[in-house]
């Protein structure tokens, strides 16, 4: 088995007495698509920006393709390539000159950077704008105009921050279906705040929370848990009470219904078989209809929310 | 050195995709021409003396208004991202943006050897003066550079960049008034740190090594500084 393209240990950083990331710590293996999932400020781009050679961490260490983010800082950069957030790109340039600069700024030459930009021009269906000012483009090229930069190198790692920002419909759709094909050639991380796009993309997804690394494989906690929705007449209190006796039942969320409609119940519980049977075992024993018992296939923003919740517990 | 050439041909074509540098080199040529015309008429005299310290005091007022973009703009626009996580090093980058800016006071210079040329064709200079005048322009024009250059490596605004660097060429030329009011040795100190004051030999025919070695020192310390500054993320 080869070994791992991406290795992070204990990275922290301060940003002057604010702690950014606290002792993170995941390995991405070749030809991954990878999820950083976290809301803003939660330290994704600082984490990128470490693994792209760009900022120092304050203690821990970074590795990408077995080259040290610190003491081999223009190896590792030879072997990413990256797309910070909102496609900063140099304005005065027109798109075909922008990427020969960037093809040879990043190392190839010649007739090797003239193939190179030829190859990712028509990947990235930039053909028809190579020689409009950078400044003329529209967000949707210009995050293309980014992306295509990134891939001139063909680069072991790939770094999209925040890619689809901005974005329409259509070409979201077109960066998924370049993202995996991608997959298995090229090791993608792909940071956003969106959860259902990231839920797509990538075959992992971590979380990150104030810094803080919550999960390296939210899809497996998703595998894990299970929520059933119910509606049930009859006081709260024993309608609760009935449903914590119930093995396997970790947490029970309630919301009155409107007007004479019982109260709506989501039950999370752990993924195992007939759950929803014992429940409903339980309630009739007590004498309790439920009006609906469906069990609800959870989603990574459950996902989230369970975990950010666990993690305030502790914290309490 | 090839990721050198390749970012500076990048600032070169930087630096002439804005008007700045056209402007720069335009208003520089018309107060030239004009003084250089006027200065021949009056004196009658085939000399470059006047113009130099003109020279001098227009690039003081030019190099912050040149050099305030050059990392100013790339931070505050984030393209110094793409920069930086490509494989090339801090002072790669600085020394290419050094080179492209004190390169258009270099052709600024160029462009004004027509008034020397002119005072050869009709009359007989002494070319002496004529040649440390230019030498002591460029060594000027690398000190200052390389000050603009840290002073936008300091601060995301452009107009602060350029108001930081100005105020410190302002205070550095007219330093040597204030020297004087000074206690030994300070007095001594701060003269030494005047623009103007080591400009002078290199306007009127006199080299000294010691004047070469202050711009040149303060050139190379303000191109560490501003790299130290870069890499400090």
């Amino acid at each position: 088995m080869s070994p791992p393209t991406v290795v992070a240990q204990n990275l922290v950083k301060w940003y002057g007495p604010r702690l950014a990331v606290r002792d993170v710590s995941f390995s991405i293996d070749a030809g991954e698509v990878v999820g950083l999932l976290g809301p803003n400020g939660s330290g994704k781009s600082t984490i990128f920006r470490i693994l792209t050679g760009y900022l120092t961490p304050s203690s821990g260490t970074v590795s990408v393709a077995g080259h040290d983010a610190v003491t081999d800082s223009l190896a590792l950069r030879r072997q990413v390539g990256y797309v910070p957030e909102d496609a900063p790109l140099y304005d005065h340039m027109r798109v075909a000159e922008f990427l020969r600069f960037m093809a040879r700024i990043k190392g190839l030459s010649g007739n090797a950077a003239t193939r190179s930009v030829a190859r990712v021009a028509g990947r990235l269906r930039l053909d028809g704008v190579m020689d409009t000012p950078v400044a003329k483009l529209s967000r949707g090229f210009r995050q293309r105009v980014a992306i295509a930069q990134a891939l001139l190198t063909e680069p072991r790692l790939l770094v999209l921050d925040e890619p689809t920002s901005g974005l329409d419909p259509r070409q979201v759709n077109a960066f998924r279906d370049l993202i995996r094909e991608l997959a298995g050639a090229q090791t993608v991380l792909i940071a956003s705040h969106v959860l259902p796009e990231i839920a797509q993309i990538a075959g992992r997804v971590m979380i990150l929370l104030d810094g803080t690394l919550l999960t390296t494989d939210a899809l497996k906690h998703r595998a894990d848990i299970q929520h059933l929705r119910l509606q049930v007449d009859g006081p709260e209190a024993d309608v609760r009470a009935c449903l914590a006796t119930v093995a396997g039942v970790r947490a029970i969320s309630a919301e009155a219904g409107s007007g004479d409609a019982p109260t709506l119940y989501i039950v999370e519980a752990a993924q195992r078989p007939l759950v929803a049977r014992d429940v409903a075992a339980a309630l009739a024993e007590r004498r309790l209809v439920p009006s609906e018992l469906a069990v609800v296939p959870p989603d990574l923003e459950q996902v989230f929310l369970e975990l950010t919740r666990r993690r305030d517990e502790v914290a309490a | 050195m090839r990721g050198f050439a390749i970012l500076c041909q990048k600032e070169v074509m930087a630096l002439f995709s804005s008007p700045i540098a056209y402007v720069v080199v335009t208003v520089f040529l018309l107060i030239m021409g004009y003084s250089f015309t006027l200065t021949l008429f009056i004196s009658h005299t085939p000399s470059l003396v006047h113009l130099f310290f003109q020279m001098f005091v227009l690039f003081l007022l030019t190099v912050p208004i040149i050099t305030m973009r050059l990392i100013a703009e790339e931070r505050k626009l984030r393209t110094i991202e793409m920069l930086l996580t490509a494989p090339v090093t801090e002072a790669q980058i600085v020394l290419a943006k050094f080179a492209a800016s004190l390169g258009l006071l270099v052709l600024m210079l160029a462009l004004s050897a027509a008034y020397p040329i002119v005072l050869g064709i009709y009359g007989n200079p002494d070319w002496g003066p004529i040649y440390s005048g230019y030498l002591g322009l460029i060594l000027l024009g690398g000190a200052l550079v390389g000050t603009g250059l840290l002073a936008s490596t300091l601060v995301t605004n452009q107009i602060i960049a350029a108001l930081l660097s100005l105020s410190v060429f302002l205070l550095l030329w007219i330093i040597d008034d204030f020297g004087y009011l000074l206690p030994d040795p300070l007095d001594t100190l701060v003269v030494n740190l005047s623009l103007s004051g080591h400009f002078k030999p290199f306007a009127t025919g006199s080299l000294y090594l010691s004047d070469a070695a202050f711009y040149v020192s303060a050139t190379l310390l303000t191109l560490f500084l501003s790299i130290r500054a870069l890499a400090r993320r």
